[in-house]
């Protein structure tokens, strides 16, 4: 009798040890940061695939299973994923924590006027694709392992070294990509979407024109006559995109004036290979620094 | 006047809202203008472009509190104003997981009928949605409760609801002159509605979605002549229905400007029906018959370059559209049958604030008794507009 309550003890305590926090992420940039703060104490999953814009989801029933027994959802917020709220309402978990990641971040291009749909897709709390910036990262990480702290206050300090380990290895990596980058500094570049504005200033690259009329607006043949004038006035070489985006306007452009298309994925398994944030911030500082 | 009334009401409210706190709920409105002509000799239509009055659709939607919603859909059609949606959702933080769902909207029978056609891939309403619960669907008043099953490798859920009926028995008026005579008909029997459905992703771009739906009910109430005594006592039956439905949704979406769907869906009806027998004492006999039949689509849309799609459709029912409501038509229709064949191209600017949409659908009927019909054609181009705030849509 004694053996079986100490048998049931151990494993109860066990249970508490090793029990894993359930979350959720929207885009797999934070599911990385999960990742490499939680390590084996979290159990991970996300809603936006790599490959994927995450501007515009279908509310699919799988991602409210996803959501239903998580004890933790991050978001990038900022109005980026406007889909998440009906996904947590499908999913009926009222135990949902909600970690909305933009709280700490300096945001840009913030709106100060009014603003409408004649301006496209404005993103009224500012700009929202903030974690192009690696040091914005640094904050990610940092406020991921300050909830997964307070969802499991005794690994904590488990939360925390990985933390510091994780931030000592992103600061090389910056000195890394910024001295790659350092060619590129002061250049004009045009950007498809108007997703690279903590990026370009985070490596001092001047952006000149967007593929894109207004945020959100498919190419039209006048804004595109108007880039190649721009093109050739402020001799861009180069036309940066995601990968989920058509890259047949850009192509065009390409032909017209001789710049190249870096097509470069901006998330975690948005292309073969980029399986960390690490990953695809090498890929994009590598292709753009290989194609000036 | 009572159309001025209500519009006079809801821009007070809309102003209202604006002139209160950040707690506003979400108000967007749909346009749709349809501009149409048709082959169909004798009518005032035929071979000319034809205006419909614009219609609007006016959605206010928010939450009453962290664990439930309410919405309203106040629509305007062939210049009158209706309330087409009105209810409150309870979400989360009931047993069970349940959701609860009460006031007037679109029933959750088959896949299709709780999308707002605005959304469809298509114009025309189906032909067996048309036959089986009227021209707007199956829009009921009633209470739903939802539950998610514990198949724990794909999603599965089951909804279970009451409703008053009007939709069902909307096809049934004795009297066309006289909208309201149906009310007459049931008395006051509710409905059940179900529907069981599973959604598996097939693999990263690939989603299938299956449905069955079930609703049961009296359908109407009628005074029984069974002896043909003029004289005699008539007996009050009941009229029951039984619907079954299947339905499927298959679509792949390798990237955001590309995306091929398959739908379809097909209704079982198992119904008694009122008919006449041979004369027996001085009058004909009345009785009530069994009777069998059903209905069903199925299309195919491909969406390319994110902004233009091109689509057909193949329909089926029992019944011939357009028929007055009696005993003997529409769903209670198990002779004559009704066919169309549609297409369409629908090209969309800008995401899905603007939308046009050009669609053909040819209609024929077979009639039991060898009544020959001539086929219809309609041709339709069709403008949409969506104002304010828009959802994601749901797969």
């Amino acid at each position: 009798m004694k053996k079986i309550v100490l048998i049931a003890l151990i494993s109860l305590f066990s249970t508490i040890s090793f029990a894993e926090i359930k979350v959720v992420t929207t885009t797999t940039v934070i599911y990385d940061l999960v990742k490499e703060i939680g390590k084996e104490k979290v159990k991970v999953d996300y809603i936006c695939r790599g490959d994927q814009d995450p501007h515009f989801l279908e509310i699919l029933p799988s991602n409210m299973l996803k959501l239903r027994n998580a004890e933790l959802v991050f978001k990038i917020g900022l109005g980026l994923e406007m889909w998440l709220q009906q996904i947590i309402d499908g999913s009926r978990n009222d135990k949902l924590k909600l970690i909305d990641l933009s709280k700490d971040i300096e945001k840009k291009e913030v709106p100060t006027g009014k603003i409408d749909a004649s301006q496209g897709d404005v993103h009224p709390y500012g700009n929202p694709h903030y974690w192009l910036d690696p040091e914005n990262a640094k904050i990610m990480a940092k406020n991921i392992c300050e909830a997964l702290s307070d969802e499991s206050p005794d690994n904590a300090e488990y939360f925390k070294k990985n933390l510091d380990d994780y931030t000592a290895k992103l600061n090389s990596k910056i000195v890394e990509w910024k001295t790659k980058m350092s060619n590129l500094k002061g250049k004009p570049i045009i950007t498809f979407h108007k997703s690279w504005v903590y990026f370009v200033e985070k490596f001092g690259i001047k952006v000149v024109g967007q593929v894109e009329p207004k945020p959100g607006i498919p190419p039209t043949p006048s804004h595109n006559a108007e880039l190649v004038n721009e093109i050739k006035k402020t001799g861009v070489k180069i036309i940066l995109m995601e990968n989920y985006y058509s890259d047949n306007a850009p192509n065009q452009l390409a032909r017209t004036t001789g710049t190249k298309v870096v097509k470069v994925a901006n998330a975690v398994y948005g292309q073969e290979g980029i399986n960390s944030y690490i990953q695809m911030m090498d890929s994009i500082v590598n292709s753009l620094s290989n194609n000036l | 006047m009572k159309n001025i009334l209500l519009f006079l009401l809801v821009l007070f409210l809309i102003t209202n809202i604006h002139s209160q706190s950040n707690v506003n709920p979400d108000i967007s409105l749909i346009g749709t203008f349809n501009t149409f002509t048709n082959n169909v000799k004798g009518t005032p239509e035929y071979g000319k472009l034809n205006f419909e009055t614009p219609a609007m659709e006016m959605f206010i939607d928010g939450y009453l509190n962290p664990y439930s919603r309410a919405t309203a859909n106040i629509a305007y059609e062939e210049g009158e104003f209706g309330v087409e949606e009105l209810y409150a959702q309870i979400l989360r933080g009931l047993p069970l997981d349940m959701q609860i769902k009460a006031g007037k909207y679109l029933v959750g029978f088959g896949k299709l009928n709780t999308i707002h056609p605005h959304a469809w891939h298509f114009i025309e309403r189906p032909l067996f949605h048309q036959i089986f619960f009227g021209e707007e669907g199956f829009n009921d008043i009633g209470v739903n409760f939802s539950f998610i099953l514990p198949t724990k490798s794909f999603y599965t859920n089951l909804d279970l609801g009451v409703f008053k009926g009007d939709a069902i028995a909307k096809t049934e008026v004795l009297d066309p002159e006289d909208a309201d005579s149906y009310y007459d008909l049931r008395g006051n029997s509710p409905i059940f509605v179900g529907r069981l459905s599973s959604f598996f992703d097939l693999d990263d771009y690939t989603n299938l979605e299956v449905g069955l739906s079930g609703s049961y009910g009296v359908h109407a109430k009628m005074d029984f002549n069974t002896l043909g005594d003029s004289t005699a006592e008539l007996e009050n039956k009941s009229l029951n229905y039984l619907y079954g439905g299947l339905d499927f949704k298959l679509k792949y979406k390798p990237d955001s400007y590309t995306a091929l769907t398959l739908q379809g869906e097909g209704l079982l009806n198992s119904r008694d029906v009122f008919r006449q027998g041979d004369v027996g004492v001085n009058i004909p006999i009345e009785k009530s018959e069994k009777i069998n039949s059903f209905g069903g689509f199925i299309f195919i849309d491909y969406l390319f370059g994110k902004q233009f799609s091109i689509g057909a459709k193949y329909d089926f029912t029992y019944g011939i559209i357009g028929d007055e409501p009696s005993f003997s038509s529409l769903s209670n229709d198990d002779k004559n049958k009704t066919q169309g064949i549609s297409g369409w191209f629908g090209y969309y600017p800008i995401e899905e604030t603007l939308a046009f949409r050009l669609g053909v659908q040819n209609i024929s009927f077979k009639y039991d008794d060898g009544t020959s019909r001539d086929s219809e054609t309609t041709v339709t181009l069709q403008m949409l507009f969506s104002l304010g705030p828009h959802k994601a849509h749901p797969f």
